[in-house]
Parts: structure tokens; C-alpha cells; sequence
């Protein structure tokens, strides 16, 4: 009996700050999501209980499926082309002499360590319309259609720009994790393998990737979460330019509902169904993990 | 053995609650004695009420008040909505805010702000009389001015000489003086600097033939941008977005002085404070004027401008008002005055100058208009409707269709 007290005592104010912070808000926000909560309520008014009415709203509106299509849509482009350079470059670390791979190393964690708004404003100066790097150099280079060629006025140009920011801001996380599992890879098999006649390609699909899949998948799990509900780069680059409405992903649809137009109970019947979502996406992974994790 | 353990487990827990509890007691503590020392002051924008001015401020509140602080902050135009609806309702709520003069309802109609009716005569001289009536909800004064602004052009005197132009006199003077202006400078050269998502310079075309945003008919909003006077100017700055600017077309109304300084603009419109932020090199060719209306005189220009309210739940209602005080009496209002901010009590207005500024300001305040005041128009302005709208209509997109859909589109914002 007091064996088993000790541990649970120590996790109790663990469990207790981790009740509060994240339990409180998803248990007020799932009330929340069934009542008519709007700027009048956050002034004190009471709120009144609508039950289905707000998620009935929400799924009837085209608004609404459109930003969805657009953040899985986002969500896959990006999760695909990080993990693939993520992946590519860890790689490329193992394999290069030592001021190389310290260099690269440093790069990416000074990439990884900069303030997101700190970044954006760079990133905005160099895709800026009038003064922008990209387009001087582009022009410089002979494409005349570049000058002053306006980077966000279309929206799948938008999404372009956005995808190159995140991608460029998510690939040293992927990078680290993998060459960290990498180091885990038996060089005796690979070896072994070279000596059997496999190329490069089958050493890495046959011994590398089933060694390493284990990070792969977890990785490919964050990368997920994440990048379903982007918010800080888009919501910068909607500040910058292009057209608000047509560029909304889940993340700042969100925002724009609650914050922006003070009907946060519509808020939080798309902050469940997003939640919803991301459990869904991310269940097949789960349930493989926990399976390697059983075995 | 067991005892050690049973006693190790017991101070964990003992720790772990006592910390809890500590945890929740600092935290009451420091809100109910932060309340009556500190005034707090909101002010928006980081550069808009000039630091003479909250100097001056800050002194003559402390000398008069034994022991207390005043704590201004500046709030970023950006952010200062969101900010203000989530800490007026707070304990953390600051006591006196400033908010912009199209914002107030959005405030005033729910009770956000304390009644000032009664106390108003205290204040003195107030005006303009739209920006009381954008602070009055239900017939109870909720928000006093605080300073007014207008919008003027702004002008290269030595491009208007090399092109042999004279200053407008009628808006379609201004069209066509723009649109010489390019073809005369060429390449990247804008005659007048238009980004297309710029809608508070390009609502004057709307206002200038009679047009409007929206109106009130009754209890209902309703949206006007497609009557035949709004089309009319709509189509007119959609000609100007074409032929007379190189300006982005998804461009914001940030900074319309940079081009200007780069030499690659003859004309922006923008509020009177963005004199200053023109480079000193090109301050001697700077010159400025109203934007002429479609006959004669002045055009309805987008009034900018702030009012000033006390919060609800502010702990400091006497302090508060005494702040309002300050910044009615006439050494505030001089101040004000002084650095180009239209004052409140315009006794003073005369002391923003007479040079060709000053005029410009004066004659475009003169027949200033504002957005509908309707408590959701904030919504409106988070979400960019306007934004869009003269977005689309800068990339060429047909007038009336554009403008009846958003005309649509306001009415379901402004009827929720």
C-alpha cells in the first residue's frame, strides 16, 4: 500500500497543473461550443445554452469547408516536402567531414531558435513587392516578369510563400531528430550490406528506414499536428498583403471568429471539430507506435 | 525502510499542495494592491499623442495627486481592439483607454465604459459634435473626443512645376492631373501613390459624389456602396488604381510616404501626422491640399481620430476623471494642438498654424465623414471587408457586381 502511494503523491502536483492549464480550457471550451457566447457575454451578459445550433451553423457554411480543404491540403504539401528534406539532410550530416556537419548543425539550430515574427519580417522583406531580394534577383537573372512581381495578390501564390516560410522553419526539427536516430543505425549491417552488392538506395530502404521508422513516424505525427493549425505565418502574411478571406486556414479562421469578431462560442465549435480532426489524422500513428512500443 | 518512504511520499504531497496553494495566493495578492496606486492609461499607436504631450501628462497628474502613479501604454493600432476586449471586462482592466472614433460603439453599446453624462460640463469645451455623437450610445455619453485628424494630400511641388500643373481645384482636376503625372514620369513613377487595398483615402471618391458606406434605415443597415453615386466614384478610383499608380494592388495604407521619399511618387494621401515622416531632403518641396470635392470646395474626407473613454471596472472612477480633466484644460489642448492633433476644444485650433498644412487640415476636417457607427462596424474592420472590397476592385474586377455582394456582406455584419 505505501509502496504504491510514493509515485502517485510525487505525479499528484504534475497531474494538478496539467488539470488546470489544459483541462480547464478544453472543458470550457466544449461548453462553450453549445451556448451563445458573443461580445455582450464577455461584458457579463449571461449566456444562453443553443445546443447544436453553432456546429449546424458552422458545417452549413462553405466558408467553413473551404478552409479545411485548404489546411489538409497545406497541411499534406508541407508535411511531405519537411520530412523529405528533413530526412535528405540528416542523411547528408552523416555523411560529410566535421566542419561541414558542424556548420550545418549551427545553421539549422540558429534557423530553429528564431523568433517566428522575427523571421516573418525578414522573410516579408525578401518577398516584398516593390523592394524584395527575390525579385531583383530574379529580375537580375533575366525573368523581366519578376519586377515588382506582387508574391501574395494570388492565393495559391500565398500558399507558396507560406509553405516555403514553414517548411524552412520546421526542417531543422526533423533534421536533428532523424540524425539522432540515424546514429542508432548498425554500421556492421551496412556493411554487411555494401559487401553483399546493395546499392545505396536498397542499404537505406532495407536496413536505414525500418531501423529509423520508429522517429519517422513520431516526427511525421508533430509535423502533423503543427501544420494543421498553422497560425503565426499566416496570419503575418494576411497582414501583409493578399486577400484575407480567400487565404484563411484553420488556425486564423479561428482567431478571426473569436478574437476578431467576438463570436467565440462559433470559435470553439470549430476549435473541437479541429481538435476532432487532428485526433482522426493521427490515429493510425498513434496506434502503430503504441504497438511498437508493446512489442 | 517503510517508514522512511511513507514520510518521503508525505513531504512530496505536503510540498507539492503547499506550493499549489502559494501559487494561487500570490496571484490574488498582487491585483488587489495594484488597483488604487497606479492610473493606467491606454493610448493607441506608438507614435500618434506626442511624448511632450504624456510628459507634460505625467507630471502634472503626479504633482497633483500625493502618492499616485500614471502608467501610459501605448497599444499598437493593430492589436489595440483585441487587447481591449479582453482586458476591459478583466479585474486587469486598464482605467482610462483611448479608442479610435469608428471603435467607440462597439464599446458605448455595451457597457464597457462608465457614464460620463452627468460629469461632461466638467470637461468644458468638446467637439467635434460627430465624434460626441460616435461616443453617445442610447443618449448617454459614454466617450469624449480626444483629438481629430484629417487627411489631405500631400505634393511634390517641383513635379507639379516640371509637369505644368496647378493644385486641383475639382476632383476630376486631381484624376487627371494624377494620371499625367505617371505618363510624364514613367516606368515606375506613380502620379498619385494608390494601394489597392487602401479603402480609408479611397472611401473620399465614394463621399466625394454622394455616395456612402451604409446607413440606417430604422433598426436596419443599409449597404449603400452600390447606389449610383457610390459607383460612380468607385469607378473613378478604379481608373485612377489603372493609370495613375504603380502602387501594389493588395497594398495596405502603411507608410504611403515611402515612395514619396524614394522619389517615386508626386502625390500620397495620408493622415496630417505623416508630414514628419517625410525625409528631410524632400521637406522643402513638400506642399499639401485638400482633396477638392466634385464641384467646388473640399471632398468628405474619412475623419480620423480618437475618443477617450473610463473603463466600467476600473477601481480608480474619481482618479479617472480627473485624468479626463488634465487632458481638457487648455495647456493640454494647446499641446495638441501644437503638434498638429486637432483638439477638442477648438478654441485652439487655430494654434495648429496657418501655413498650407495647417489650411489643409482645417479645410479637409471641415467636411469629414465617418463610418456607420454601429457597434459590429469593428467586426467589419477585423475582418477586411473594405479591404477586400477595394482590393478587388483595384485588380480590375467589375464595379457593381463587387459592390453589391459586399453590400451584402455588410448587411449581414451590421444586422447581427
Amino acid at each position: 500500500m505505501t509502496r504504491k502511494l510514493g509515485p502517485y503523491a510525487m505525479l499528484l502536483p504534475a497531474f494538478a497543473i496539467l488539470g488546470v492549464a489544459l483541462g480547464y480550457p478544453l472543458v470550457r471550451q466544449l461548453v462553450m461550443s453549445f451556448q451563445e457566447f458573443g461580445r455582450a457575454q464577455q461584458f457579463g451578459q449571461p449566456a444562453p445554452w443553443v445546443g447544436l445550433d453553432n456546429y449546424r451553423a458552422l458545417f452549413t457554411d462553405s466558408t467553413m469547408w473551404g478552409v479545411v480543404t485548404r489546411s489538409l491540403a497545406f497541411c499534406a504539401v508541407n508535411v511531405v516536402v519537411t520530412m523529405l528534406i528533413g530526412t535528405a539532410l540528416a542523411v547528408l550530416l552523416k555523411r560529410v567531414n566535421r566542419t561541414a556537419r558542424l556548420t550545418l548543425q549551427i545553421s539549422m539550430l540558429l534557423t530553429w531558435a528564431m523568433p517566428v515574427i522575427a523571421a516573418m519580417t525578414s522573410w516579408q522583406w525578401l518577398f516584398d513587392t516593390r523592394y524584395g531580394v527575390i525579385n531583383w534577383v530574379l529580375t537580375k537573372l533575366g525573368f523581366e516578369s519578376f519586377h515588382h512581381h506582387n508574391w501574395l495578390t494570388e492565393t495559391w501564390s500565398f500558399y507558396f510563400v507560406a509553405t516555403v516560410i514553414v517548411v524552412w522553419m520546421s526542417v531543422p526539427f526533423v533534421m536533428f531528430t532523424v540524425y539522432a536516430a540515424l546514429t542508432q543505425v548498425s554500421d556492421d549491417t551496412l556493411e554487411a550490406g555494401q559487401l553483399d552488392g546493395a546499392t545505396a538506395w536498397q542499404r537505406f530502404r532495407h536496413i536505414v528506414y525500418p531501423t529509423i521508422r520508429p522517429v519517422l513516424t513520431i516526427t511525421m505525427l508533430l509535423q502533423i499536428v503543427w501544420d494543421l493549425r498553422v497560425f503565426a505565418q499566416i496570419y503575418y502574411l494576411q497582414g501583409v498583403g493578399g486577400t484575407p478571406s480567400k487565404t484563411h486556414l484553420l488556425g486564423t479562421y479561428i482567431y478571426t471568429l473569436g478574437i476578431g469578431q467576438n463570436d467565440y462560442a462559433m470559435a470553439s465549435a470549430l476549435a473541437m471539430f479541429v481538435l476532432v480532426l487532428t485526433l482522426v489524422l493521427t490515429s493510425y500513428y498513434v496506434r502503430s507506435l503504441l504497438k511498437e512500443s508493446d512489442a | 525502510m517503510k517508514l522512511r518512504k511513507l514520510a518521503a511520499a508525505a513531504a512530496a504531497t505536503a510540498l507539492g499542495l503547499g506550493t499549489l496553494a502559494a501559487c494561487g495566493d500570490d496571484s490574488g495578492g498582487g491585483s488587489s494592491e495594484g488597483g488604487s496606486d497606479t492610473l493606467t492609461l491606454w493610448l493607441a499607436g506608438k507614435e500618434d499623442t506626442p511624448t511632450d504631450a504624456t510628459d507634460w501628462l505625467k507630471k502634472e497628474f503626479e504633482s497633483q495627486h500625493d502618492g499616485k502613479t500614471l502608467k501610459i501604454e501605448r497599444i499598437d493600432w493593430g492589436e489595440l481592439l483585441t487587447r481591449l476586449n479582453t482586458s476591459l471586462p478583466s479585474d486587469k482592466t486598464p482605467d482610462v483607454v483611448e479608442v479610435g472614433n469608428t471603435q467607440a460603439a462597439s464599446f458605448t453599446s455595451i457597457g464597457a465604459f462608465t457614464d460620463l453624462t452627468d460629469k461632461a460640463d466638467e470637461l468644458g469645451a468638446m467637439g467635434p459634435q460627430s465624434f460626441v455623437d460616435a461616443g453617445t450610445w442610447d443618449d448617454k455619453l459614454f466617450a469624449v473626443p480626444y483629438y481629430w485628424g484629417s487627411r489631405y494630400v500631400f505634393y511634390s511641388k517641383s513635379a507639379f512645376k516640371d509637369a505644368g500643373l496647378e493644385v486641383p481645384k475639382t476632383l476630376a482636376d486631381f484624376n487627371a492631373a494624377a494620371q499625367q503625372l505617371k505618363t510624364d514620369g514613367g516606368g515606375d513613377y506613380s502620379g498619385f501613390w494608390l494601394p489597392g487595398q487602401d479603402w480609408r483615402n479611397g472611401i473620399s471618391w465614394v463621399f466625394a459624389n454622394g455616395g456612402d458606406i451604409a446607413v440606417q434605415d430604422g433598426d436596419k443597415w443599409v449597404g449603400k456602396l452600390s447606389s449610383a453615386e457610390s459607383i460612380k466614384g468607385l469607378t473613378e478610383w478604379q481608373q485612377l488604381a489603372e493609370k495613375a499608380t504603380t502602387a501594389p494592388k493588395d497594398g495596405k495604407d502603411e507608410e504611403p510616404w515611402t515612395s514619396f521619399n524614394n522619389g517615386e511618387a508626386a502625390m500620397f494621401m495620408a493622415p496630417s501626422w505623416a508630414r514628419w515622416s517625410v525625409a528631410e531632403d524632400k521637406a522643402d518641396d513638400l506642399g499639401a491640399f485638400a482633396l477638392p470635392g466634385a464641384e467646388s470646395g473640399a471632398a468628405p474626407v474619412f475623419a480620423g481620430g480618437s475618443n477617450l473613454g473610463i473603463s466600467a471596472k476600473s477601481k480608480n472612477q474619481d482618479l479617472a476623471f480627473d485624468l479626463l480633466k488634465l487632458i481638457y484644460s487648455d495647456d493640454y489642448q494647446q499641446l495638441l494642438a501644437k503638434n498638429g492633433l486637432g483638439p477638442a476644444n477648438d478654441e485652439f485650433t487655430s494654434l495648429m498654424g496657418d501655413d498650407e498644412f495647417a489650411q489643409a487640415a482645417i479645410t479637409a476636417a471641415s467636411s469629414s465623414k465617418l463610418t456607420p457607427t454601429s457597434p459590429e462596424w469593428s467586426a467589419v474592420e477585423t475582418a477586411s471587408v473594405m479591404e477586400e472590397f477595394f482590393g478587388a476592385l483595384a485588380n480590375g474586377k467589375d464595379v457593381a457586381a463587387t459592390a453589391k455582394a459586399t453590400d451584402a456582406k455588410l448587411e449581414e455584419m451590421l444586422n447581427k
